[in-house]
């Protein structure tokens, strides 16, 4: 009844007009930065968070959470009618989305996408609701060694799902973390790695970081090819399914919320995983499996389920525990600390009417994002027509005024140019992104509660061992990063994730 | 002697890329100065884990794992990946560094209006109307925006001749 309650008191505030304002504009963001190919919801939330840090705390985690799930929206338009997915997550629709195109059935296809995400969406977000309160009650017996062995699971589970390669994951995990460390240690108060630059005193800048990792180096890594693509937006008409469109997608919809809800609870699993597996379960147990890779229709409802279903139950680990179960979310979880929130279990018993009236805005984000998505999908095609040059500058203008206003100093600009260039050399690499933003946002944290950890057991690292709940993390995370030369391997196509 | 880009490797070799070789390079030499700062900073202290400790353990995964890649890198080198388009990266890189080496000087509004302008008109091919168009909602429209609608205070020009007439 408590849980009610204070859900009800999250309407109340989250409807009032200037916070369904914030999660209409977040939304209405979201989806541009879905549809623009290129431009991935990390660099996406990172751009805009400059945008939020004038607004109230709990406005501007609307609006960034509004924005992270509507590019989870945008990214299926352009699959399904350009063959090329606006964000990962959303890479497996183009099989059968595109098919469906090209028999004259773009619109059913969309529609039943955005119904399907409405649908994932929400049950993941009872969820949330359901699981806030005993798992954020489990989380206040958590110590400092939980907490630490906790993050490594997370980090673990990142680093051995990231990219082809563990060494080079490790590379940049490691390089998340010292990056995290620059600044004033925050026990010993002494500086680190600032080459004696008052500047980098307070760290350095975390959006500036993001926005140059993955924000410049993806334009920096543009090819010269085509300009705006051509593309054709359905009719209004040929946007409602048939009877028998409905019922095929009705299974796969159901399917694709509990892969996406289950996989969203894990640390390290991105969307793209969610809505691969969703596709395989349709393939092993779709009635029409045959159909599958033909433009059929299940296709694209699992998928698309289950990478909404995936977005708002990785919120769960991060409003509960603290815990940032993808790159996006670890964005998020920098933007919460930039407003003076720590997400965990303090989270709703020192801002719990914060933490509601975000947890209601989800709700509410996504009713408006199926209001959205499907009546006005040809406002969202025509972004595609504005030309490369135009779109690239305009990014460019938002990069810039988005590094600077951080902390009004233009060292923040050359931070991202930096980063940018440094992103652009780990694209060249092959070394995945994700390992290093998960890092650089759990370094301060991962620190500080091996820091306490240690200091509670004066020095001794068996605590990690000697408490059970330690222990056993420290050994599935071991599990996982050993898990290479045990020869357990992952499926070929969980190693080209491009979120990840 | 040809002059072959480093960026743009082909695929299938029989010795590791240079630029391959170059960033392994880089990642083992920061691991190896992080492990001799962290020494330095003190790895451990009478009340316990000292400020160094945790970058100690950072700079020799670096570390550790560079000479891993190198080896797996010598014994099957891998192809490095798709090469960037130099022409663009030096356009906007150098373009981003004069941007915010003037930022404060010629203050936002003339300083992106500058920089829009050489990306729309210059780079991109744009013509003149779309240009001056863009060129000036992304500077003045954008600094008013911001600064007004958001208070959010973009920088204006240190000249004071520029600051009397509002950039």
């Amino acid at each position: 009844m408590d849980t009610l309650n204070e859900l009800l008191n999250g309407f109340a505030a989250a409807l009032t007009w200037q916070n369904l304002l914030f999660a209409f504009l977040g939304c209405l963001l979201g989806t541009v930065i879905g549809v623009l190919p290129g431009v991935g919801p990390v660099a996406g939330v990172a751009l805009l968070i400059p945008l939020t840090l004038n607004l109230d705390p709990a406005g501007s985690i609307i609006m960034l959470c509004a924005i992270f799930y509507g590019t989870q929206y945008g990214g299926t338009i352009t699959s399904v009618l350009l063959n090329t997915p606006g964000e990962a997550s959303s890479a497996i629709t183009t099989i059968d989305g595109y098919a469906m195109t090209k028999l004259g059935r773009a619109g059913s296809a969309l529609t039943i996408a955005a119904v399907g995400s409405f649908i994932g969406g929400s049950i993941a977000t009872i969820g949330l609701v359901a699981a806030a309160k005993p798992l954020g009650e489990l989380g206040l017996l958590v110590g400092p060694p939980e907490f630490f062995a906790l993050m490594v699971v997370g980090i673990s589970l990142l680093v051995a799902l990231a990219g082809k390669s563990m060494v080079k994951a490790l590379i940049s995990g490691a390089l998340g973390l010292l990056i995290s460390m620059v600044g004033i240690d925050p026990v010993a108060g002494a500086p680190r790695f600032t080459f004696g630059m008052d500047r980098l005193l307070d760290g350095v800048s975390f959006v500036a970081v993001i926005v140059g990792v993955f924000g410049l180096s993806e334009i920096l890594s543009y090819r010269k090819g085509a300009d705006a693509p051509l593309v054709h937006a359905p009719g209004f008409r040929s946007l409602l399914p048939t009877r028998m469109e409905w019922r095929r997608s009705a299974p796969a919809i159901a399917r694709g919320t509990g892969v996406g809800f289950g996989l969203g609870l894990v640390p390290g699993m991105t969307g793209s995983v969610s809505s691969l597996l969703s596709y395989v379960a349709e393939k092993k147990f779709s009635r029409h499996r045959h159909e599958l890779g033909k433009g059929a229709v299940e296709g694209v409802a699992g998928p698309e389920t289950a990478n909404n279903a995936h977005a708002n139950a990785a919120l769960i680990p991060l409003f509960t525990l603290g815990i940032p179960a993808s790159p996006t979310i670890a964005v998020l979880m920098g933007a919460f600390l930039q407003q003076g929130l720590t997400p965990g279990p303090s989270l709703f018993t020192e801002h719990s009417d914060i933490a509601w009236a975000i947890i209601a805005s989800l709700f509410i984000g996504n009713v408006l994002l199926l209001l959205l998505n499907v009546p006005l999908v040809g406002l969202w095609t025509s972004i595609l027509r504005v030309p490369a040059p135009i779109l690239t500058a305009l990014i460019l203008l938002f990069m810039v005024i988005g590094a600077y206003t951080i902390n009004f100093s233009v060292f923040d600009v050359f931070v991202m140019i930096g980063f940018g260039l440094l992103g652009l050399a780990l694209r060249h690499l092959e070394i995945p992104l994700a390992p290093m933003v998960l890092t650089l946002v759990l370094g301060p944290l991962m620190e500080r509660s091996l820091r306490e950890s240690l200091e509670i057991s004066q020095g001794d690292f068996s605590v990690f061992l000697s408490r059970p709940i330690s222990a056993v993390l420290i050994a599935v995370g071991l599990l996982i990063i050993c898990s290479p030369l045990l020869k357990l391997r992952k499926p070929k196509a969980l190693t080209e994730d491009p979120e990840a | 002697m040809t002059m072959k880009s480093t960026l743009t490797q082909a695929p299938a070799r029989a010795r590791p890329a240079r630029s391959v070789l170059t960033g392994i390079g880089a990642f083992g030499a920061l691991g190896v100065y992080v492990l001799i700062s962290s020494v330095d900073l003190g790895l451990w202290t009478s009340l316990g884990p000292g400020p160094g400790l945790f970058p100690f353990a950072m700079g020799a995964v670096l570390a550790a794992m560079s000479v891993v890649w190198l080896l797996q890198e010598l014994k099957k080198p891998s192809a490095a990946g798709e090469g960037a388009d130099r022409g663009l990266v030096i356009a906007v890189v150098v373009s981003l560094l004069v941007l915010a080496a003037v930022l404060d000087l010629l203050g936002f509004q003339l300083s992106m209006f500058l920089f829009l302008m050489y990306h729309l008109k210059i780079r991109g091919g744009r013509s003149w109307l779309s240009s001056l168009l863009i060129g000036l909602a992304g500077s003045v429209g954008a600094f008013y925006a911001f600064n007004y609608g958001l208070n959010v205070a973009l920088p204006v020009s240190a000249i004071p001749a520029l600051n009397l007439i509002g950039l």
